[in-house]
């Protein structure tokens, strides 16, 4: 069964007096476990789907199930929830509460879900903070990090929850080749071994090894269907 | 410290510009709400002391026949004061819980006769000088001469009066048996203090509602000063009531002797008038009605006797009421008029306030002004506010909105807001009460006074004693919080409106 599933969706954004068509009737099945990559052009649509997969965007027309739920017909609280405990995000200009340092930031998903205890939050937090290499770094605020740092510091805070599924629009675009590679075998190492399923954006040919499945998207539509890539 | 309140201080720091901007409207915001509430009760207390407990009590009791209520201090009006009919009915509701004391009285506006010179009018109160003393201790010290004692005829002269009086009149009141203080005269009067007119009697004319005029002579025991308020009171010279009432032709205590009712009295005054000018025809038109009496009899009560009277049983146009500790001044006014009504007595209570009419209106005006100020206040330091926090949360959207997206409710993001104004509110705001605690001391300790009339209704007394009481300070507290809340009302609802698209939103 897929975990996402998106029908028929189109996305238009009013633009002066045209009307730019983002997404023209999108159809996409997203079975448990996936490692999926969405490839395109810049400007092609990616983000918005994305988006939209993640609840943050409202499609035009048709639907977006997560878990066998419409979202579309979920209120305020019970979306804000579902991204909570369901989803986690990784933004394409990573995105990090600036009062808070490396470690407070990671820690913040799970102090917002209320049903961990400290002793696990902290288990947690050092492992991922371990993880994507930023042990030294766990108390300085956003503002002392590099970009690459940055996008480290929020894909700790995305894994954190320990979601079901993990949206991530170019995560590595601003990293060295290295650190893309470990953080993509995290991901990896992940989704094998909780069955985290992700779905990532991405421009770089790297990222595309270690993908499973990948799709294209152009001027809004689905050029290819998935296909195993392993 | 839960993750909201640590979010909140940290953005507190990490926007100390606007924070401070609305910390120092909050400061000055709480500041000078703090200093306008203390200069309010201040005013208060100072009116209550000044002239509730000085002048007119709580309540006022007049003839419902009165058409208006400012019975103290209308003089444009020239009619006199409605008579109680029926004072002794009034006098026994008057046993009652809520009525810590009365005092029964005669006020008015009479003329100083003055042969060949210009009319002069005086102010006066008639009252039963032990009494009075009883119910408003204090309230006047004496300068020259003496309080008349009971049943004595006497007047007390206030230093105003003797001022006026020399201004007009040009003679210079002593008491009686007194010799001229020289150190008291005004200025003016200091250079001819050697062939200055001296007087030491009063010689003025009321009028009946019949429109007959009665003149008395009566001595001036004392000068007087009002303790507060005296360019305000200080026209009321005191009288013993039985003089008031014979240029009024009231019934006096004398009268009340052999039992003469006000319609006789009227009847009399017409006898008198018919002898001086003639009149055959109005006396024969006269029905008089009852038990005839004895014009003699009348005649020779006029003479004054030895024996003591019993003041209280003459006339009275109005009754002062103090009421019991606590109770309201609309409760005991409602209270009373209740009673009133119920024993149909044609007679209503009406608050000290309106009994004063202008004064107590601009006392009324002040304080309202005062109230505006505050108001005042407390919008801008709103309209500041709610505009710095809104355009706060517009500069943080991308901020929210990624909090938004990762799974913080609203609630928690409007929480974090209040959060941080609570605290700005709780330090800055805290800091102007301290800080206006602080000149209000320093104002009471300051002992500021004045001469000015209205400066005396905003200080409530001739000096400026700002107070601050718990209940003010509570007050205060609780103004701060509303404005806190008010304020940040608005920017609530612009961060309630960010959605997590904001977040990834381009520029
Ligand atoms: N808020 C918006 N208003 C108007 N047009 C928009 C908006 N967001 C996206 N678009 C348009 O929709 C189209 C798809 O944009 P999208 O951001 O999804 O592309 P993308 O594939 O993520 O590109 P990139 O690789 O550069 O990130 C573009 O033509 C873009 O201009
Ligand atoms: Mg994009």
């Amino acid at each position: 069964m897929s975990v996402i599933s998106v029908k028929r969706v189109e996305r238009d954004y009013p633009l002066g007096k045209t009307t730019v068509h983002a997404l023209r009737g999108v159809d996409l099945e997203i079975p448990e476990g996936s490692f999926f990559s969405i490839i395109g052009p810049s400007g092609s649509g990616k983000t918005t789907l994305l988006n939209i997969i993640g609840c943050i965007d409202n499609p035009t027309a048709g639907t977006v199930s997560i878990d066998g739920e419409e979202t579309t017909k979920l209120n305020d609280k019970q979306i804000t929830d579902l991204r909570l405990h369901k989803l986690g995000f990784i933004f394409q200009n990573f995105n990090l509460i600036p009062v808070l340092n490396v470690w407070e930031n990671v820690e913040f998903p799970l102090l917002l879900m209320k049903t961990h205890r400290k002793k696990e939050i902290k288990a947690r937090v050092e492992k991922l903070i371990a993880a994507v290499g930023l042990e030294q770094h766990a108390h300085h605020k956003p503002a002392e990090l590099s970009g690459g740092q940055r996008q480290r510091v929020a894909i700790a805070r995305a894994l954190v929850t320990n979601p079901k599924i993990i949206l991530a629009d170019e995560p590595t675009a601003n990293l060295d080749s290295e650190t893309s590679h470990s953080i993509l075998k995290l991901m990896r190492d992940l989704n094998e071994t909780e069955k985290t399923t992700f779905v990532f954006s991405t421009h770089d040919p790297d990222v595309l090894k270690y993908a499973k499945s990948i799709v294209q998207i152009k001027d809004g539509k689905l050029v290819h269907a998935e296909e195993e890539v392993i | 410290m839960p993750l909201v309140l640590k979010i909140a201080w940290r953005n507190i720091w990490r926007h100390k510009g606007k924070c401070l901007v609305i910390g120092l409207i909050l400061f000055l915001g709480a500041f000078f709400m703090t200093v306008g509430n203390s200069i309010i009760s201040g005013m208060n207390a100072g009116l209550t002391e000044n002239i509730v407990n000085s002048f007119t009590g709580d309540i006022v009791i007049i003839s419902d026949e009165q058409d208006h209520n400012n019975v103290l201090l209308d003089m444009m009006s020239g009619k006199p004061l409605k008579v109680i009919r029926n004072y002794e009915a009034v006098e026994q509701v008057m046993d009652d819980a809520l009525v810590h004391a009365f005092l029964p009285a005669t006020a008015g506006v009479v003329m100083g006769l003055e042969p060949g010179a210009e009319m002069i009018t005086y102010m006066l109160l008639g009252v039963n000088i032990e009494r009075y003393q009883q119910m408003f201790p204090g309230n006047f010290r004496v300068t020259e001469g003496r309080v008349f004692n009971s049943g004595e005829r006497g007047i007390l002269i206030p230093e105003l009066v003797r001022t006026a009086s020399y201004e007009f009149l040009d003679y210079w009141f002593v008491p009686q048996g007194e010799s001229l203080v020289v150190e008291n005269l005004m200025e003016d009067a200091f250079a001819y203090k050697h062939s200055l007119e001296l007087r030491s009697d009063l010689v003025f004319m009321g009028s009946s509602h019949s429109g007959s005029f009665f003149d008395v002579q009566v001595p001036v025991t004392g000068i007087i000063e009002y303790r507060a308020l005296n360019k305000i009171w200080g026209n009321y010279a005191i009288v013993d009531i039985e003089s008031f009432r014979e240029a009024h032709n009231y019934v006096t205590g004398a009268d009340s002797a052999i039992e003469v009712s006000e319609d006789r009295l009227d009847l009399l005054a017409l006898n008198a008038f018919d002898e001086l000018f003639d009149f055959d025809d109005l006396l024969a038109d006269t029905v008089v009605e009852g038990d005839s009496f004895n014009f003699e009899e009348l005649q020779q009560a006029f003479v004054r006797e030895d024996s003591p009277l019993d003041l209280d049983a003459g006339s009275f146009n109005l009754v002062f009421v103090k009421l019991a500790e606590g109770v309201s001044q609309k409760d005991g006014l409602a209270h009373l008029n209740q009673v009133f009504s119920d024993n149909n007595l044609n007679v209503r209570a009406v608050s000290w306030q309106d009994s004063v009419g202008l004064i107590g209106s601009m006392a009324v005006m002040v304080k309202a002004a005062l109230n505006i100020f505050v108001m005042c206040i407390f919008f801008v330091a709103i309209i500041i506010i709610m505009n710095t926090l809104s355009m706060a949360a517009l500069e943080r959207v991308t901020e929210i909105g990624m909090m938004r997206a990762i799974g913080a409710r609203k609630g928690f993001l409007k929480t974090m807001f209040l959060c941080e104004t609570g605290m700005l509110s709780f330090f800055f705001g805290g800091l102007g009460i301290a800080a206006g605690v602080t000149l209000v001391y320093f104002l009471r300790a300051a002992n500021i006074t004045t001469e000015n009339e209205i400066l005396q209704l905003v200080y409530g007394g001739n000096s400026f004693h700002p107070i601050l009481t718990a209940t003010d300070f509570l007050i205060g507290v609780t103004e701060l919080g509303i404005v806190t809340v008010l304020s940040v009302l608005y920017p609530l609802r612009v961060v309630g409106k960010i959605v997590p698209l904001d977040a990834v939103a381009r520029d």
